[in-house]
């Protein structure tokens, strides 16, 4: 048996752990602004039902804006749905755009939280690899995990994911006060497993950057 | 009676909106602001009797922005908003001098209850 499986268990459980925080804490904010809207919704009725004449412009636009909420929320749902099955175990093949534009999506507002921006280039056209799609997940996450902890307040990180000959680049950047590429590259050693590719971390010029290659299929 | 001012902080535009709406409906006057520094513009334009404030905020969270607002209105009694995530924080924040916290999403009754308490205790101060 592999004797670093429980702590990849253990950081694998902590990162889905993290993900489903943030989510909760989402979508906690769009029940929140629903439930203001439906009071709101309330106190006007209640108005009306003592004499007041109804604005039916600012009862249409309430309700579209509940309506709004709602759309929000679902795709909150369904962002969440996609990460979680990445973890179904099927490793025959998968869209590596699509899956870096949902996570990219799923920690905007950690970034937001702490202060930065998270700028995603991805291109239009589906990149199709094999290997363990929550592996390649977890990856990414670490790198961008790893660039923002670097970050000062208003700064950026940049993901950015494009074809390169037969294979597809993730590269995942910023601004940095220092290296720790070593550490990092260990960790994201630890957390490839499954994926086939090849990992590059560099500290040059003031930016950190980490670099994943994997073959097209 | 003057109404009561409440100055409301929490980066969720749409709640903000809503919220205004729905304390003003009950008699409050009502400021907002949607991040740290339009708050702090605000609490350096006018005077508030109590201020509202969401402890997770982008940027400046909100138990940065109550260090700082506490530092210079000792006397401005701040209700935090919180998350189950996040009532530790919202515990740290009590011991930073929140007046008290509520958990999302919030009763309005139960926020309208908790402004006239910490509206009662400023007044016991200044007395």
């Amino acid at each position: 048996m592999n004797e670093d499986a429980p702590d990849r268990l253990r950081e694998d459980l902590a990162f889905c752990g993290l993900i489903a925080a943030d989510v909760s804490h989402e979508l906690r904010n769009v029940l929140s602004v629903i439930g203001e809207y439906a009071g709101l919704l309330d106190d006007l009725i209640g108005l009306a039902e003592q004499g007041k004449p109804a604005d039916y412009a600012k009862l249409r636009k309430l309700s579209a804006n509940i309506a709004r909420q709602v759309k929000r929320g679902t795709e909150t749902m369904e962002r969440f749905s996609r990460f979680a099955h990445a973890a179904d175990g099927q490793t025959s093949g998968f869209d590596l755009a699509a899956l870096v534009e949902n996570l990219a999506a799923l920690l905007q507002g950690r970034v937001s939280l702490a202060g930065c921006r998270l700028e995603a280039e991805l291109p239009a056209q589906s990149l199709p690899v094999r290997g363990d799609p929550f592996a390649l997940q977890h990856l990414v996450f670490l790198s961008i995990q790893w660039v923002l902890d670097s970050l000062e307040k208003g700064e950026s990180v940049r993901v950015k994911l494009l074809p390169q000959g037969p294979a597809a680049v993730i590269c995942v950047s910023g601004p940095a006060a220092g290296g720790g590429a070593d550490r990092v590259r260990q960790q994201v050693a630890a957390a490839a497993g499954g994926c086939q590719g090849t990992i590059e971390t560099a500290w040059a010029n003031g930016i950190l950057s980490l670099t994943i290659t994997l073959p097209i299929h | 009676m003057e109404r009561l001012r409440i100055l409301l902080v929490d980066d969720e535009a749409d709640l903000v909106s809503a919220l205004a709406e729905r304390l003003a409906l009950r008699g409050f006057q009502v400021q907002t602001a949607t991040s740290a520094p339009a708050a702090q513009q605000l609490l350096r334009e006018g005077e508030f009797d109590v201020l509202i404030l969401d402890v997770k905020m982008p940027g400046t969270g909100g138990l940065k922005l109550l260090a700082e607002i506490k530092q210079k209105r000792p006397d401005l009694p701040a209700i935090l908003f919180t998350g189950h995530g996040s009532v530790a924080d919202a515990e740290r924040g009590m011991q930073e001098g929140a007046f008290d916290y509520l958990v999302k999403p919030v009763q309005v009754d139960d926020l309208v209850e908790t402004i006239y308490r910490a509206a009662g205790r400023k007044m016991e101060l200044e007395r």
